[in-house]
Formats: C-alpha cells, sequence, structure tokens
C-alpha cells in the first residue's frame, strides 16, 4: 500500500479562479524518498499541505479528487489527527518555532498530544541527539542560525515520529553549505529510520543523488513522474526548466558527441567523476 | 534596538533565578503591601535595604541600576510636586523635606521589587507560573510567543527603516505631526509581514496537533524546592513584622530622631 495516494485531486483556493493544481495522481511509496520539484508558482507547496490536511481543514476551499495519506483519508480526519503521522517542514525556519528554547520547541508537538511528561524527555534527547542540535538545547531561537534553526524545525517534527516527512523547499532561506547538511540529515532519516521522505527542492545537484523517486510539476499539473535518472535525462525536463544536475547534463553532452560512457546516468559530480575515470581506464 | 534591549531577558543561572516566580511574585505582593501601609521615611528606608541582597545575589546590578535610572525622571517629579504642595500647605522645611522623600522612596521601592522580578524570571517560567495557576493556555502561548518575537520584529522593523532611508525617506524631519506620518511607510510593510508571519505561524502549529487534547502536558513543570520555602517564610517574616509595628509601634520620624540625638 503506497504511503501517499492521490488520485484526480483538483484544489481551488477560496476566492480563486483557477485551480491551484488540477488532476494530480501520484503514488509515494513506503520507505521512498521522493523529490518534487518544478518552476515556482507552479502547485508544490499546495500540494504539499494537501498531505496534512491543511488543505481543505485549513485554507477552507474546493477540494476534489482521492487523497489517502499514511491509509487515512484527509477530509475524514483534522489536522491532529494527521500531524500523528504525517510532518511538514516549511520554507522560513523563522515562522515554524514557537518557544523560547530549542528544547521547548521540539517538544511542543508531543505536549499538544498530552504525551506524559517523562516520555517527552525521552524522546526530545533522542530527537536531539539524532539531528546534531543537542548543545543548542536551552537556546533560543533567534540565538541561532538559519541552518540551526531548519535543523530545530525538522527536530520538532521528528519529535513527533511521523511516518511521513515533507519538507517543503527547506533550504531556500540557507547558504548553501546549511542546505548540503540539512539534505544529509533529511537522508539519513530515511535511510537510517526508515522515514519516507516527500522533499521539495529546486537544487537537484545537491539532491538528486538521494531520490528513488521524482515527481516534476508545471502549471498545478504532474507532468513527470518516474525514476531521476531516466526523468533528470529526459528532453521534457530540460524544456520545463527544472535545475538539472550538471554531472548529468555534461553526460548527455559527452555521450552525444560520441564519448564512450557506461550506460547509468550520474547524477552527482562524484558519480560523474567515477565514471570518467572508468572511461579514461578504457582508453589507457 | 536600544528601546527593545530592555525586553531581552539575559539567561543567567543564580538562586534567585531559580526560584519559583510564583513564589518571587508573593513576594513582590508583599512589600508592595507594606510599601503601601508606610509612609514614615525610616521603615522605607529599611525596606529599601532589605532587598539590595537580591540584587546582589542574583547577579544583575548592572541591569536592575539601569531600570532604576529609568524610574529617576518619575521620582524627581514626584519629589517636586510633594515638597511643594507640603511646604506651602505651611508645614516646616525639615518636614516637607522627609515627607516628600518618604513618598519618592515608597515609589522607589515599588519599581526596585518589580525589576527584580523581571530581571530574574525568565519568559519560559513566567509563562509557566501563568499556566500552573490555571491561565487558560492559549493566553500563556501567546505571551511566550510574543516575547520569542520581539527580537525578531525589531530587526524587522531595522530593516525596512533602513529600506527607507536608503530611498530617501527623512525620518527626522518636520514638525511633531509630520514626524508621526513619517512613520507610516514603516509601519505598513510591517504591519503586512506580520500577518504574513502570523498566518505561516498558524500553519506551522496546526503541522503540530495544536489542539489535539485539552488535556495537554507540559516538558517543564515547577516545583517547589528548598529555597523556595526559604523564601516563604523571608516574606512571611517581614509582612508580620511590618504589620506588627505598624500596629503597635510608634515610628519617630528622622527630625525627631536627630534632635533627640543632639
Ligand atoms: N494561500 C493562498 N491563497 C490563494 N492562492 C494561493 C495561496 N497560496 C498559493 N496560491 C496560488 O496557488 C498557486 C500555486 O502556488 P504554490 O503552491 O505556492 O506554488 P509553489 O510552491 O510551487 O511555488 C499560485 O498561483 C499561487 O498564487
Ligand atoms: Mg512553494
Amino acid at each position: 500500500m503506497p504511503v501517499i495516494e492521490t488520485k484526480n485531486l483538483t484544489y481551488t483556493y477560496p476566492g480563486g479562479t483557477k485551480p491551484s493544481i488540477s488532476d494530480v495522481s501520484i503514488k509515494i511509496k513506503k520507505g521512498e524518498f521522493a523529490l518534487i520539484t518544478g518552476p515556482s508558482g507552479c502547485g508544490k507547496t499546495t500540494l504539499c499541505r494537501c498531505f496534512n490536511g491543511l488543505i481543505p481543514h485549513f485554507y477552507q476551499g474546493e477540494l476534489k479528487g482521492e487523497i489517502k495519506v499514511t491509509g487515512l483519508n484527509i477530509l475524514e480526519n483534522p489536522i491532529y489527527e494527521m500531524a500523528k503521522h504525517v510532518g511538514l517542514v516549511f520554507q522560513n525556519p523563522e515562522n515554524q518555532l514557537f518557544a523560547l528554547s530549542v528544547e521547548k520547541d521540539v517538544a511542543f508537538g508531543l505536549e499538544n498530544l498530552g504525551v506524559p511528561r517523562e516520555e517527552i524527555r525521552k524522546r526530545v534527547n533522542w530527537t536531539l541527539n539524532l539531528t546534531g542540535i543537542y548543545d543548542l538545547r536551552e537556546r533560543a531561537p533567534h540565538e541561532l542560525s538559519g541552518g540551526q534553526q531548519q535543523r530545530v524545525a525538522i527536530a520538532s517534527i521528528l519529535a513527533m515520529q511521523p511516518e511521513v516527512m515533507v519538507l517543503d523547499e527547506p533550504t531556500s532561506f540557507l547558504d548553501p553549505l546549511s542546505a548540503k547538511k540539512i539534505f544529509k540529515v533529511i537522508y539519513e532519516l530515511n535511510k537510517k529510520l526508515g522515514i519516507t521522505v516527500v522533499l521539495v527542492e529546486h537544487r537537484l545537484d545537491l539532491t538528486a543523488r538521494y531520490a528513488d523517486h521524482i515527481i516534476v510539476m508545471d502549471d498545478g499539473k504532474v507532468v513527470l513522474d518516474g525514476e531521476p535518472r531516466e526523468i533528470l535525462s529526459s528532453e521534457e525536463a530540460r524544456l520545463i526548466g527544472i535545475g538539472i544536475p550538471k554531472a548529468t547534463r555534461l553526460y548527455h553532452i559527452l555521450k552525444k558527441d560520441g564519448v564512450k560512457l557506461s550506460n547509468t546516468v550520474p547524477l552527482s559530480s562524484d558519480e560523474m567523476a567515477n565514471l570518467l575515470k572508468e572511461a579514461l581506464k578504457v582508453h589507457d | 534596538m536600544s528601546v527593545f534591549d530592555g525586553l531581552k531577558f539575559r539567561r543567567v543561572y543564580s538562586p534567585i533565578h531559580n526560584l519559583d516566580p510564583r513564589i518571587k511574585f508573593i513576594y513582590v505582593l508583599a512589600i508592595f503591601v507594606i510599601a503601601i501601609i508606610f509612609w514614615e521615611l525610616i521603615p522605607l528606608i529599611v525596606l529599601f535595604i532589605i532587598q539590595i541582597p537580591f540584587v546582589v545575589l542574583a547577579g544583575v546590578k548592572r541591569e536592575w541600576l539601569r531600570s532604576m535610572r529609568g524610574g529617576a525622571f518619575l521620582a524627581s517629579i514626584i519629589f517636586v510636586t510633594n515638597f511643594v504642595v507640603a511646604y506651602f500647605a505651611g508645614r516646616g522645611l525639615a518636614e516637607s523635606l522627609e515627607n516628600a522623600i518618604a513618598l519618592t522612596l515608597r515609589f522607589i521601592v515599588l519599581i526596585e521589587s518589580f525589576s527584580i522580578f523581571f530581571l530574574t524570571t525568565s519568559p519560559d517560567h513566567l509563562g509557566l507560573a501563568l499556566e500552573q495557576t490555571g491561565m487558560p493556555y492559549e493566553f500563556c502561548f501567546a505571551f511566550t510567543t510574543a516575547v520569542r518575537f520581539v527580537p525578531v520584529l525589531a530587526e524587522e522593523a531595522q530593516t525596512i527603516m533602513d529600506a527607507q532611508k536608503a530611498r530617501g525617506l527623512e525620518l527626522e524631519r518636520g514638525n511633531f505631526l509630520k514626524r508621526i506620518r513619517n512613520y507610516i511607510p514603516i509601519l505598513i510593510p510591517l504591519i503586512v509581514s506580520a500577518i504574513r508571519r502570523s498566518l505561516e505561524l498558524a500553519e506551522a502549529m496546526e503541522s503540530r496537533a495544536w489542539g489535539a487534547t485539552k488535556k495537554r502536558t507540559n516538558l517543564y513543570v515547577l516545583k517547589i524546592h528548598k529555597n523556595d520555602f526559604f523564601l516563604i517564610v523571608i516574606t512571611i517574616g517581614i509582612l508580620a513584622t511590618a504589620i506588627f509595628i505598624r500596629l503597635y509601634v510608634p515610628i519617630p520620624s528622622l527630625n525627631q530622631l536627630l534632635k533627640g540625638i543632639f
């Protein structure tokens, strides 16, 4: 059973004239690292809001089609029920931290659920250690860098131990190095804990290597959906203007010019480097 | 930014900071009551002095002095009015002076005790204390979140101010009304951004199971420790002594005392 399944999902914001997403049918499997990408305004954030019921419960508006997340029908479950199963991390780290200390923020979700105090303490410490922010636990949010704040936001979702974690451009406010570190953290959560990850991201250079599945959206619709190496090699992807990793582009340019390279398409510079080394060895 | 600096609580650890805020608040109230029931100079001096050990123990002398200086202007107004009124009502110079000093000191004692409370109580603790005294959680949450966003909004206000100045906005130009109008191009973006921020916050709160249960838990819990008992005993002691003196001991004025000695 897929963790997230939508069928012909169409949604219009209240007062909107045309749907922000239309006819979206996707399946995301358990344990997958799925990447959603596409130009600004194509409806990525809107789709994310459907995953935990912010749409339609918080935003109202008109939702058509079917959506099930972790087997639960969004329409029949309030947001706080969905929050136990699906965690959402937003773009701006500053606006998702409420408390005056890091550990209090990480505890916030569990407090809301009425989890006993000792259990909260245990889970908060576990989460702080896992995300590498244990030393920051008593700091106030405004004393942290953007990268640290986003780690706290991720930790505060992780503490609720959701089955799926949805991250909507979590690094767009961060510098490349902090972004890289955040992606590492996310990847480890996916590999070590088996949490299903849905990552919305433009920086495919840094993220494509982790993905099992890529969904490309354009103008509210899903236009490409499948295996990363295949999707990123396609002509359509290039025309939509998504940020295809440079290694992948280079591979195709070299291949077209007749350079003999193996058939696995590289998604990162490391993979490309290995490919080139191999090719050079053959020539010797 | 300097206006907001005073709102930034400095995290320090001291025996006073670790006291239960509820007990500290009762102490402040007790001092308040005592300051009100005495109008003579000598007991008010005593009241002023017995609070100084708290300031020293808490290690907040610098902040404390700053807040006292903040009250200096009001204190001097209180002094002058009381002195002038008493003097022209026909009381002697010495007596008017003593009376005015006493009333000013009463005001200073009030500021003193309040600033000790706020300088040594973290907003987190204060929120927790509100919660545990039965204040609705929504209210406590609004309080701590507001405190959390003070530095953020202050920084944002500064950024907007710089941006508008770079476009030629002159803040310190014109008469009083004009100057107030000058702030409109700063207030509007600030308000718009605050509204957007609050929407994002609401979204994040919902996503973390806000309102899932009426029986919310809290990571922290306030417990009464040995030092808190100590403070309760001190408070009761001071209050009882003060009431006893008020009722049964005639208090000489400083003037009479000095005359008696010489
Ligand atoms: N809260 C909202 N109210 C009304 N319309 C919105 C809202 N949020 C987004 N939209 C509209 O929905 C469309 C998709 O936006 P969004 O999902 O934010 O795209 P993306 O995240 O891919 O940049 C845009 O046309 C945008 O104007
Ligand atoms: Mg978006």
